[in-house]
């Protein structure tokens, strides 16, 4: 087998471009950092690129959000059709659009042809998520629409600078469509010269090592991360590994979940994803177009590779099939704002599956990612301006062959997300955060528990018209456990109302929803799901666990069969009750089949009647219904059971 | 009986004192094995052994791995936080982000203080510093009795919005103290009184779960060299490149956790001023990492985004300096994909490289540059032989063979990656910041670096390549080389055309007085004390603010805006004159100079000196037969040129064919390296 380079540079120049090109994109992302308007982008929601002649990817940043991964070529090569044959040095220009391969409008991204005299050598791009693009919803999030019109501005590829010169009416254009025009235009410099960075880098590097040498490295270096890819994939078994994920409804019909299924094939060193079978598009935004769905292909699969560059030498070793106008395939002009929702549920599936292949890298289920977004007018400044609130919060991420999940962390769509700090958020915006701590018993229970999740509480100050939006998702389609392990909670957004002191509980997805000063807006993150069957949890980590309130004494007993006595809490003096713990692991062992298996209509009755609660509802009966209401979801609960079944059932002993 | 300068810097392996003589300005070092149990008891060894008394010492510095070390090993005694109620977990909720974003095996580490010592009362200040709810003074008291039952030794004490109004910080301060009137309590408006309270908590943490182990060590280490006969205050390196008496460690004891890494920036910047460039890159390469820095128009760049382990900021300003996985034993490998890679994996002390033939069979750069014979065959003085027949065969093994090339085409290539490598970390400290290497000396320090620098200056079109007298030891000697510092700051948030100069003055006035109090509480005398001012602002909208240097007396904020707009336009390519402007922070960097001996100095007498030997050196795939000079022998004035190498007791320097060197009245070699 031929190992050796197929490339003609010679070592050291392959690795000097190689390392230059990494490094060439990792400034681009230092200077976006420390010249952004959007918080978004602040709070890392970028990525940067530089890309050969064709568009392809010579490199991305390494410590780029990933659900960018895999979209950067497909957006550049979109604007290399727009404008071929009319590009100059000196020239940026911007593209958005979701449908022809980038993820959401929020996703602008700028491009720069480079030069060397008169030849173009490549690209540069950076890409940004801009904090409002206009459309009917502040932060360009309408979880209502079905189609793209109204949603945000649609930015086919335009021409920003040419020539060197700033395009003043086209930019003014766009920013006019938005709610913060000032900071739209700022990031629209910050990112142009951003890649201009790269460009500088580029030609430095072919005045030393000359244009040929560098237009082969860019090459090259893209070979070479298929040959490891390769050699990686030839190493491993051929076979076929299924899996499927579900989003919690379609607004449009009835009561059920949206199956995304994917059946991926090993064949030497081929490796193909196909969605058969999965939902055609809902009437909401939670689709994917073709281009995002690539992305949360590549962005899960990297997660078993992590020491690989990224590059198109990675891409193109993928291949995706998917039905037509399926909810991972959807074409313009149906809603995809809100793609991020298929976008986990296929990484989450991608996780499962190569679990199996690569134990050792295995992990469970990670929470869901939820955006708040609120806006109106801030009365607590004379001129009462506008103001944006838009908030995400961390979660726990699934457990593991060995170890429990990781607390408290970004969303896997994009693990360089930081989240916001609250007294940032009260200086910028009229609300305060009376609560932001982890979640006591979220960590779906397992032999290594899944990771924990968050609650933060806030409170509406001095404000009008405010109007708020909650994008989520997994109340139905809970966080789920593997190997045995179970799953974490539902959860959704509770609002208390100032005047009548009442609770509204408004679930995990909805829009434009009213609300007044001094009312309060409660939701947790979900833990990430247990690894492993959880009565074989060391009860040692579960004391630890109930000391440090990541788990109560109560559920300690409940999900674990762990019984706890309380000594004394202020000199942290727990205790296990050997005995008790026994005697309730074998109850357990000997009655949770029934109970995962007992008539889901009774399940419901003692949930409305306070019997039990969601956390019961899930991980004991496998029972999914209306967190509101306690009705029960039959079809839901049908899909959910026969998740359940397959990944917790049937590894107990 | 002549007064002495002695300067201690700790590192894993020796202990040097540096010993000088405050009339001739002489150098000279003593090394004693560090002893990590206790490092005390190395100093006073070395003190020992140096013949040093005490009582002669005017001036005794100290650079401490002792904070840095206790944080990594996490030997720390127990600790509790007090929280507002409902934010008991700001520092494990962190900002949530991972350092290796695709590795998921890979976690963030927990919080120094675990959640079951993470205590909360009611209180909470609103984001214009107004009482919400009242401080609960009987579950105040509460708590102050749970954490005296528990015995913890250090208490951080953290609200929110503390920043704006630290009331019910210094309440709670007195309650627990109260109750406990030994242990360690650090409040974090007075830690580090910024907004966005993980990084305020998480400051303020480090700073609570160091202090008794540092007061403790520092306090010992004061009654020790007092015992000895030592008058003065012991002077402490910290980590913004000043030192610090044991008065103020009491209360910041933070400051001393990257007290080590500042002093091999100190020491490059001191031998770059002198050589008369304000502009140096130091270039300190040991045996399994480099450290970068850089120092432009005299001072040291300075970050306040940095931590010991990832997740944890401490965000006192730290001399920035940038470690990167490579050294003489960085080893050299094939990948998967057929890449020739190198580092960061060491073959650290031992076994070592392959040439100091105990057991590592895989090449390193030192093997590499055995083979180009640009090392000779001995080391330390002779007491490390190299054995060069071993790291030919390394060469041969690991590289050579796999790529196909010859024995010294390979040892070129590893080298070459190396300095590649090296070059790119100096190239995110310079070209990505703005600033022009053409404009900058490298000062290349440490075991390796006079190996290595030469070539990494070529590749990044330095003109200048600096190498002071003694490489292996330059780190202790700028724990010698620094003034009393203190940094301080306060969030002013303002569009600033509606900002008088007034403002800003009343706003200075504030810090600058505490400045001046802390100055005066370590006795130094108005005279040596120095204010510097910085403005930092932002365009309107953006997130991370810009320090500009504000003048002792302000009469114009255009000015300020003025030299903003500069700044961002050198730093990042583009301004914008017509957009508005925020203030967003004002500090004030507090020096008590100290008065420093001056190196000796010798005169300088052209001449070209008498090589000690020759051997054949392989430079660009062909060998060149090399002058080899030995530097205890040569004087100022030499003039020589490349190829050469000039052997030393701690150092190699390698001359490439082409460059020029010569020796300057400070016994520094100057190579100036031709493109």
């Amino acid at each position: 087998m031929n190992m050796m380079p197929k490339q003609e540079l010679d070592p050291v120049t392959f690795e000097v471009l190689k390392n230059s090109f990494i490094t060439s994109v990792d400034q681009m992302a230092e200077q976006m950092l420390r010249t952004c308007y959007s918080f978004v982008i602040y709070n890392r929601d970028f990525s940067n690129g530089l890309h050969d002649a064709e568009g392809n990817c010579v490199a991305q940043g390494n410590s780029d959000i990933a659900v960018h991964v895999g979209t950067l070529h497909h957006t550049c090569k979109e604007v290399i059709r727009f404008f071929k044959g009319d590009m100059y040095p000196g020239d940026v220009y911007a593209i958005n659009d979701p449908y022809a391969g980038g993820t959401h409008f929020s996703d602008v991204r700028l491009i720069r042809p480079i030069f060397d005299e008169e030849e173009l050598i490549g690209f540069s791009q950076s890409n940004g998520h801009w904090s409002d693009l206009g459309g009917s919803v502040p932060g360009s999030f309408n979880v209502t629409a079905h189609e793209m019109f109204g949603e945000a501005v649609r930015i086919t590829p335009i021409r920003l600078f040419h020539k060197g010169r700033f395009c003043a009416d086209v930019a003014n254009m766009i920013a006019a469509n938005t709610r913060d025009p000032a900071s739209i235009i700022g990031d629209i410099h910050s990112q142009a010269q951003a890649t201009q960075v790269a460009e500088r880098e580029l030609q430095r590097l072919v005045g030393k090592y000359g244009r040929d040498q560098v237009t082969q490295g860019m090459d090259a270096v893209q070979d070479y991360v298929e040959r490891a890819v390769r050699q990686r994939i030839r190493d491993l078994p051929d076979g076929t590994w299924e899996a499927v994920d579900y989003i919690d409804r379609d607004p449009g019909a009835g009561e059920g979940m949206i199956p995304i299924h994917i059946k991926m094939t090993i064949k030497g060193e081929e490796i193909t994803y196909d969605f058969e079978g999965s939902h055609a598009t809902i009437a909401s935004i939670y689709n994917s177009a073709p281009g995002a769905t690539f992305s949360a292909v590549v962005a899960g699969m990297k997660t078993f590779f992590p020491d690989l560059p990224l590059n198109s030498g990675f891409y193109r070793m993928v291949e995706v099939k998917a039905p037509a106008n399926s909810v991972v395939s959807a074409q313009w002009p149906v809603a995809v704002t809100g793609f991020l929702m298929p976008f986990e549920k296929i990484m989450n599936a991608i996780f499962e599956m190569w679990s199996q292949i690569m134990p050792e890298r295995a992990i469970a289920c990670a929470f869901n990612l939820e955006y708040l977004l609120a806006g109106g007018n801030d009365l607590r400044k004379p001129d009462k301006p506008i103001y944006m609130f838009y908030e995400w919060l961390p979660g726990g991420w699934g457990g593991r062959n060995g170890k429990d999940g990781s607390d408290v962390t970004t969303a896997c769509f994009g693990t360089g997300l930081m989240s916001q700090p609250s007294e940032g958020n009260e200086r910028v915006n009229p609300t305060r955060a009376d609560e932001f701590q982890i979640m006591q018993d979220s960590p779906g229970p397992g032999k290594w528990r899944g990771g924990a999740g968050v609650i933060k509480a806030s409170t509406l100050l001095e404000a009008e018209n405010t109007v708020m939006s909650y994008i989520c998702d997994r109340e139905r389609a809970v966080v789920w456990g593997v190997e045995g392990g179970l799953p974490s909670m539902p959860h959704g957004l509770m609002v208390e109302h100032v005047d009548t002191g009442e609770e509204e509980w408004l679930g995990s997805v909805f829009s434009n929803y009213k609300i007044k000063s001094g009312d309060k807006f409660t939701r947790p993150t979900a833990g990430g799901g247990g690894y492993g069957d959880p009565m074989e949890r060391d009860p040692e980590h579960v004391l630890n666990d109930v000391i440090d309130e990541y788990v109560s004494v109560k559920r300690a007993e409940l999900d674990y069969g762990v019984v706890i006595r309380v000594n004394d809490a202020d000199m942290l003096d727990y205790e296990i009750d050997h005995a008790a713990t026994e005697k309730a692991r074998a109850h357990i062992r000997a009655n949770r089949v029934g109970w995962a298996r007992m008539d889901p209509e009774e399940v419901s009755q003692m949930y409305r009647k306070g019997k039990i609660n969601e956390m019961d509802a899930v991980r004991k009966y496998a029972v999914i219904l209306d967190w509101g209401t306690g009705e029960l979801m039959p079809k839901s609960t049908a899909q959910f059971r026969e998740s359940f079944e397959k990944r917790s059932v049937s590894h107990w002993s | 009986m002549t007064k002495t300068r002695v300067a201690v810097d700790v590192g894993g392996t020796f202990t040097d004192v540096c010993i000088m003589d405050e009339d001739t300005g002489q150098i000279r070092i003593e090394k004693t094995p560090s002893t990590p149990d206790d490092p005390m008891r190395a100093i006073m060894t070395g003190i020992s052994d140096a013949g040093i008394d005490l009582a002669d010492v005017t001036m005794f510095s100290h650079g401490t791995t002792v904070a840095t070390n206790a944080l990594i090993t996490r030997k720390l005694p127990r600790a509790a936080m007090v929280c507002t109620e409902g934010f008991r977990d700001v520092v494990e909720i962190r900002r949530s982000n991972k350092e290796d974003l695709w590795d998921t095996y890979k976690d963030v580490a927990k919080p120094y203080i675990p959640r079951r010592d993470r205590l909360t009362v009611k209180e909470r200040i609103d984001a214009a510093g107004k009482v919400i709810t009242e401080l609960d003074e009987a579950e105040a008291r509460r708590v102050a009795r749970i954490l005296k039952k528990r015995d913890v030794k250090a208490i951080a004490v953290c609200f929110i919005n503390s920043y704006v109004n630290g009331d019910h910080e210094v309440r709670m301060r007195d309650i627990l103290r109260a109750e406990m009137p030994d242990v360690h309590i650090s409040i974090s408006s007075q830690i580090m009184p910024e907004i966005f309270e993980h990084e305020r908590f998480s400051t303020t943490m480090v700073n609570a779960v160091v202090s008794p182990v540092v007061v403790d060590y520092v306090s010992r280490l004061g009654d020790k060299l007092a015992e000895g006969g030592y008058t003065r205050d012991l002077l402490l390196l910290h980590t913004g490149g000043g030192v610090m008496t044991p008065a103020s460690v009491k209360d910041f004891a933070a400051r001393l956790a990257g007290s080590g890494i500042a002093a091999g920036a100190l020491a490059s910047r001191f031998i770059g001023n002198l050589c008369g460039y304000e502009n140096s890159i130091g270039f300190d390469m040991g045996g399994t990492s480099t450290d970068v820095s850089l120092c432009f128009q005299g001072n040291s760049t300075v970050t306040k985004d940095w931590y010991i382990e990832y997740g944890y900021p401490i965000r006192f300003p730290s001399i920035e300096v940038l470690t990167i996985g490579a050294g003489g034993g960085s080893l050299a490998w094939k990948d998967e994909g057929g890449s020739l890679r190198n580092g960061p994996q060491s073959a650290g002390a031992f076994p070592g490289p392959a040439c100091y033939s105990n057991g590592n069979e895989v090449a390193t750069n030192s093997d590499a540059n055995v083979v180009l014979g640009r090392l000779g065959h001995s080391l330390a003085g002779g007491d490390i032989t190299l054995d060069a027949g071993l790291a030919e065969k390394a060469i041969r093994e690991t590289v050579a063979a796999p790529f196909d090339m010859e024995l010294h085409e390979a040892a070129e290539a590893v080298i070459d990656v190396a300095n590649a490598n090296m070059a790119n970390a100096v190239r995110l400290l310079s070209i990505s910041r703005g600033h022009d290497p053409r404009d900058f000396a490298l000062v290349a320090f440490g075991g390796a670096g006079a190996l290595h620098g030469a070539a990494v200056a070529k590749e990044l079109s330095i003109p200048v390549v600096i190498v002071p007298p003694n490489p292996g030891v330059t780190s202790a000697m700028g724990c010698l080389l620094v003034d009393i510092q203190h940094d301080f700051s306060d969030s002013f948030m303002a569009d600033a055309s509606q900002t008088v100069p007034e403002d800003l003055e009343a706003a200075f006035a504030r810090i600058e007085k505490e400045a001046v109090d802390r100055l005066r509480h370590e006795d130094v005398a108005p005279e040596n004390t120095v204010l510097q001012r910085t403005v930092e602002m932002m365009y309107q909208g953006q997130w991370r603010s810009l320090a500009v240097s504000a003048p002792a007396t302000i009469t114009s904020t255009e000015d300020l805006v003025r030299g903003f707009h500069d700044e961002h336009e050198r730093e990042y390519n583009f301004r914008r004159e017509d957009a508005p402007v925020s203030i967003f922070r004002v500090g004030v960097k507090a020096t008590g100079v100290v008065q420093k001996a001056e190196l000796p100095s010798f005169e300088v007498t052209p001449h070209a000196p008498d090589p000690a030997s020759q051997r054949d050196v392989w430079f660009k795939g062909k060998s060149c037969r090399t002058d080899v000079y030995d530097r205890a022998t040569m004087k100022a004035g030499a003039e020589f040129t490349g190829p050469a190498i000039v052997e030393q007791v701690d150092s190699t320097v390698v001359v490439p064919p082409g460059a020029t060197a010569k020796i300057d009245q400070y016994m520094n070699i100057l190579i100036r390296v031709k493109d």
